[in-house]
């Protein structure tokens, strides 16, 4: 019986005997395909962990000799490392027997210092070596196991294709008829069917519904319901009211307030509210925002950010910032030291610059956001342009070296995060001056100076045009009244400049020039009608915006280095000498008055609403009235 | 012993993946990383516009050879071989672009939006197989598709998979095709191309998690036939409408069919349909009662599911670039994002006004709002027709291939005992000859 069933299994078509030759090659090839896959993921599993876990090691120890190449040793700690390095591990024989040498003369002559150069640059050098070497050998191995993975893959690919194979073959060696069971009652099958599909469907309708529920409930932000207005920089009213940068709203030298003091006298007291030391030295001005006013200070070694109470003068907190540890060379006595430039707030942020190149921001509560540094820049006298800022753009005049070595640059950094967005190169030599952002018709121009270029760029880095028209060493900032741009080159012209134009307006937009009385280092100021210059040496010269016409000039027996400033009809002139010099803005000079500090100033004064504050050589100043009346 | 070697498959295809997945950076990365991460391209290496009419004009020689061995050689072995030439070919050669999948967002995108064209080989891609499948039914699901061939490929013990719950997964992939309608049309996202699970496999390189769901659905795929065309696939959905009124279709028999079950469980894909009885009358009345409400609950349910698209929006909104920048934008404008992204930095430094963003955000959500309607009373549609079609009653006195769920790979064929005798008399009429 058994046999004649056999046979119609045999015979019937598409039907085979499971336990024939075929099957079990087929098997056999299966079991072959599927060990040999095993094998290749055994061997691509310690590949990929060797890639994951000992590749990473030998990149640590990549880094950690990048960090210490940085890191410049004192004499004392070098000689200890040449002394300590191991001569056989090192590749180049010729550096190898230069070693052994080196180390036999300190072993000799400990007290040498004429070996101190030989030593740091072989040190250098054997330094360098090792990094290439490694970094070499973890290239190639990297290159190597990616070879291995790529290959092991086809060849996995391929051994599986065979297993596949194999386990299709084994199964349709396998294949038995159909035997069909007898069918249940058809009628109550179909209708129980249908209504499970029914349930089924129910219950697709009830997952979409929770989905899109669980869904909505996250938080979203409905843009029709938002604070439109919401912005993380502050608005043009917010810095109108304020004192953001160097020479306060737009940089342009002009107070939002008339009822600034006009008499005080910093030896007997009178009207200053708080004098406060600056724990180190800086030519830079202060920025004021509400309640805070901040400078900055350092020395060879240090560099530092101060935030004050602006109601009591108390040094609220001290934050500094360090980056660079190569210590720099700037021309201290008479030239900008080391904390020339002026840092600028938004309000939210403080950010501040300094000679080294570093860059550092603070909450206002003193909390370093970011540190940057952008690399010493080649300044003859040392980086002096102070910060500006457009939005959450914090923007970087970084000329530097000769025109010809192509390293100037403006950099737009993120100041919620220290990124930088942008940089455009500048072509232009190392100066002094900082720039403006002005709202020019529609459109925000960042406005910047050096020789021989004044260069008008997009707030996207992008160039809107560029007058040919300064030469030197271009100290003085640029400023915008009267619908001109105000450039100066120092001892030889003040041009007045049309910013409506695009591309290279030399000969299309320069309006007029005067070749008199002009500054080296303050900037101009000026208002719709009159500009006026301010000599180091103490000549006032007053210009008719118009046309450049020259409408009066008045000698004084003081050194100026601060920039004029307006604060409404008048002239606030503050001497190297600390004394401020007020004169109304008439069609002569109309002296007001005269009030002392009793200390030396090279800082630009900062105006608020019945306050200014003043930075000497050693304190920060707060002149006003205790109960003085606000002004809107 | 088959078992084992079940196990062994599977680990081996899963780890194969994660082989191909953890392939290494062809380059060390630079000293001074970023934090920049390279996104995975979702998109082949441009070819010669000539290799695209090349792949127009094979995607027409294959869907052709296809019907011809469905229709008239009926032989599941030489189908297959065909589309282990397609899934090389469509798949690892051409690295699975374009498909007439994702084709479906193209010509989504090119009805909304004026200013894109859809180029016409990938007008080609679309149309085609949809045009064969008027005539001939799902012929390219059966030999030309990639991504069904791999699925064909790794299929070794086929499961069935209940009615209902066939008829409740497949929901999703209606879903997925509404939505995937909705992100093209509004130039947000081509879904169906970044979420495709296969396309990893195709290209031997790709994103980590795409791969884990690829090797994901693979793995099922070795014990419920094709998955993801079951239950995913977007252009499977038109396929089956079409293929519902095609001239053409797959049968099981050659001749009449006499019943003898022995079809019955041949498809892995649960697509063969048994004859139906009669109802009792007390079905028929229950039944009519229950088509009553439903064909009334058909609006409700449209305006419902209509509605859930619409309250939708925030979460289908942002799927929109410009919207998530506005977002992100809006989060650090008002301190309760203290990181920015590269997107917001570049924002930045075009100088624009973040107002101006808020208000295209505030458009595109708009445009969501309406497209979420649309989408969700899609859905409802789907799901009202669903429940009125399974209380109609079907009447069938044959074993047949389901009209819209055959996918015409010809595993049936073999198991009709009219069939061998159709190849025995053809070939002693050949012997004879």
């Amino acid at each position: 019986m058994k046999t004649q069933i056999d046979d119609t299994y045999k015979k019937t078509p598409g039907n085979t005997e499971a336990t024939s030759q075929w099957y079990h090659t087929a098997v056999a090839t299966a079991v072959i395909g599927g060990v040999f896959s095993l094998i290749i993921l055994e061997v691509m599993l310690f590949n990929y962990f060797q890639r994951t876990v000992a590749e990473p090691k030998r990149a640590e120890k990549l880094d950690a000799l990048k960090i210490q190449l940085q890191q410049e040793p004192d004499d004392q700690q070098l000689i200890f490392q040449v002394l300590e390095l191991d001569p056989q591990s090192d590749v180049d024989p010729n550096r190898v027997k230069e070693l052994e040498v080196i180390q036999a003369e300190i072993r000799n002559n400990p007290d040498d210092k004429q070996l101190l150069p030989r030593i740091r640059q072989l040190y250098l050098q054997i330094k360098q070596d090792r990094i290439r070497q490694l970094d070499l050998q973890i290239r190639q191995v990297r290159m190597r196991r990616w070879d291995l993975s790529q290959k092991g893959s086809y060849l996995l690919l391929g051994s599986v294709v065979v297993l596949l194979i194999g386990v299709k073959s084994a199964y349709a060696y396998r294949k038995k008829l159909p035997a069909p069971q007898p069918a249940p009652d058809k009628r109550k099958e179909q209708a129980r069917k249908a209504m499970q599909a029914r349930w089924a469907v129910t219950v697709g309708l009830i997952t979409f519904g929770l989905t899109a529920l669980f869904l909505t409930t996250r938080p979203w932000i409905d843009f029709s319901a938002a604070d439109m207005q919401a912005t993380s920089y502050p608005s043009t009213e917010e810095i109108r009211k304020n004192w953001p940068r160097f020479r306060g709203p737009g940089g342009l030298g002009i107070s939002a307030y008339t009822n600034v003091p006009a008499s005080w006298n910093g030896k007997t007291g009178e009207a200053i509210l708080w004098k406060s030391k600056v724990p180190l030295p800086g030519h830079n001005s202060p920025i004021v925002w509400e309640d805070r006013v901040f400078v900055t200070g350092a020395d060879p070694n240090n560099r530092e950010v101060y935030c004050f109470d602006a109601l009591s003068g108390k040094l609220l907190w001290k934050r500094g910032v360090t980056g660079s540890t190569k210590p720099i060379e700037v021309m201290d006595d008479g030239g900008p030291g080391y904390a020339a430039p002026t840092a600028v707030t938004d309000g939210r942020r403080i950010c501040a610059i300094f000679p080294t190149g570093d860059v550092g921001c603070f909450d206002f509560d003193g909390k370093n956001l970011w540190t940057r540094n952008l690399g010493i820049p080649d300044s003859g006298y040392g980086h002096a342009t102070s910060l500006a800022m457009y939005r959450n753009l914090l923007l970087i005049q970084y000329d530097q070296g000769g025109a010809e070595d192509e390293i100037s640059k403006l950099i737009a950094l993120d100041t919620f995060t220290g990124r930088t967005v942008w940089e455009t190169k500048r072509p232009v030599p190392n100066s002094w001056s900082s720039p403006i952002v002005a709202e020019i018709g529609n459109q925000h121009q960042i406005i910047t100076c050096a020789d021989p270029w004044v260069i008008a760029y997009e707030p996207n880095g992008a160039e809107l045009w560029r007058a040919k028209c300064l030469g030197g060493e271009i100290a003085p900032s640029p400023i915008y009244a009267a619908g001109r741009i105000f450039a100066i080159e120092p001892y030889a012209t003040l041009i007045a400049i049309k910013p409506d134009g695009r591309g290279d307006v030399t000969k299309t937009h320069i309006d007029w020039s005067i070749d008199e009385n002009t500054p080296d280092t303050s900037s101009p100021v000026g208002n719709d009608k009159f500009i006026f210059l301010l000599t180091t040496e103490g000549m006032l010269t007053c210009y008719k915006t118009a046309d450049g016409t020259k409408s009066w000039e008045h000698e004084f027996d003081y050194n100026f280095l601060a920039s004029p400033s307006l604060v409404g009809d008048r002239l606030y002139l503050l001497s190297e000498k600390g004394v401020m010099l007020i004169a109304e803005i008439s069609t002569e000079y109309k002296e007001v008055a005269k009030c002392e500090l009793g200390e030396d100033c090279f800082a630009t004064p900062a105006f608020m609403d019945g306050r200014i504050y003043i930075r000497g050589m050693e304190n920060l100043y707060c002149i006003g009235e205790e109960e003085a009346p606000k002004q809107p | 012993m088959i078992r084992f070697v079940y196990i062994i498959v599977g680990m081996a295809v899963l780890l194969l993946s994660s082989g191909i997945a953890s392939g290494f950076e062809r380059f060390p990365p630079p000293d001074f990383e970023s934090g920049y991460e390279q996104p995975s391209p979702t998109t082949p290496n441009p070819r010669q516009d000539i290799y695209e009419y090349i792949d127009a004009f094979v995607l027409l020689a294959v869907l052709s050879l296809a019907s011809y061995l469905v229709l008239r050689k009926r032989r599941r072995r030489l189908i297959f071989v065909l589309s282990i030439l397609s899934l090389f070919y469509f798949g690892f050669w051409r690295e699975g672009c374009v498909c007439p999948i994702g084709a479906i967002q193209n010509v989504a995108l090119s009805i909304f939006d004026s200013d894109y064209a859809v180029p016409i080989t990938v007008m080609i891609f679309f149309l085609l197989p949809l045009v064969f499948t008027l005539f001939f039914g799902r012929i390219f699901c059966a030999a030309v598709c990639p991504l069904g061939a791999i699925q064909d490929v790794v299929l070794l013990r086929p499961t069935s998979v209940p009615e209902w719950l066939e008829s409740g997964l497949r929901l999703f992939a209606y879903v997925y095709l509404a939505a995937a309608v909705l992100f093209a049309a509004t130039g947000s996202a081509f879904i169906i191309c970044r979420y495709d699970p296969f396309i990893s496999f195709f290209r031997l390189s790709g994103d980590f998690n795409m791969l884990i769901l690829g090797v994901c659905f693979l793995f099922v795929g070795m014990f419920i036939g094709r998955p993801y065309c079951r239950f995913a696939c977007p252009y499977g959905i038109i396929m089956r409408q079409l293929s519902r009124i095609s001239k053409w279709r797959v049968a099981i028999t050659p001749d009449d069919c006499i019943k003898c079950r022995l079809c019955e469980d041949s498809c892995p894909f649960g697509a063969i349909r048994a004859p139906t009885e009669d109802w009792s009358p007390q079905d028929y009345n229950k039944n009519k009662k229950l088509l009553v409400v439903l064909i009334l609950l058909l609006p409700v349910l449209v305006f419902s599911c209509g509605w859930i698209g619409f309250a939708l929006r925030p979460v289908t909104s942002r799927m929109h670039a410009t919207v998530r920048l506005a977002d992100g934008i809006y989060l650090e404008e008002t301190g309760q994002a203290q990181e920015t992204t590269d997107t917001s930095s570049a924002f930045r430094a075009t100088g624009k006004e973040v107002q101006d963003l808020y208000a295209e955000a505030l458009d595109i959500q708009a445009e969501f709002g309406l497209g979420g309607w649309i989408f969700g009373g899609f859905v409802g549609l789907v799901i009202a027709l669903k429940l009125i079609v399974l209380s109609l009653r079907r009447q069938r006195t044959d074993y047949e291939a389901g009209r819209a769920g055959c996918l015409a790979c010809g595993r049936c064929f073999e198991y009709c005992p009219k069939e061998h005798t159709k190849r025995k008399l053809a070939k002693e009429t050949i012997d004879k000859s």
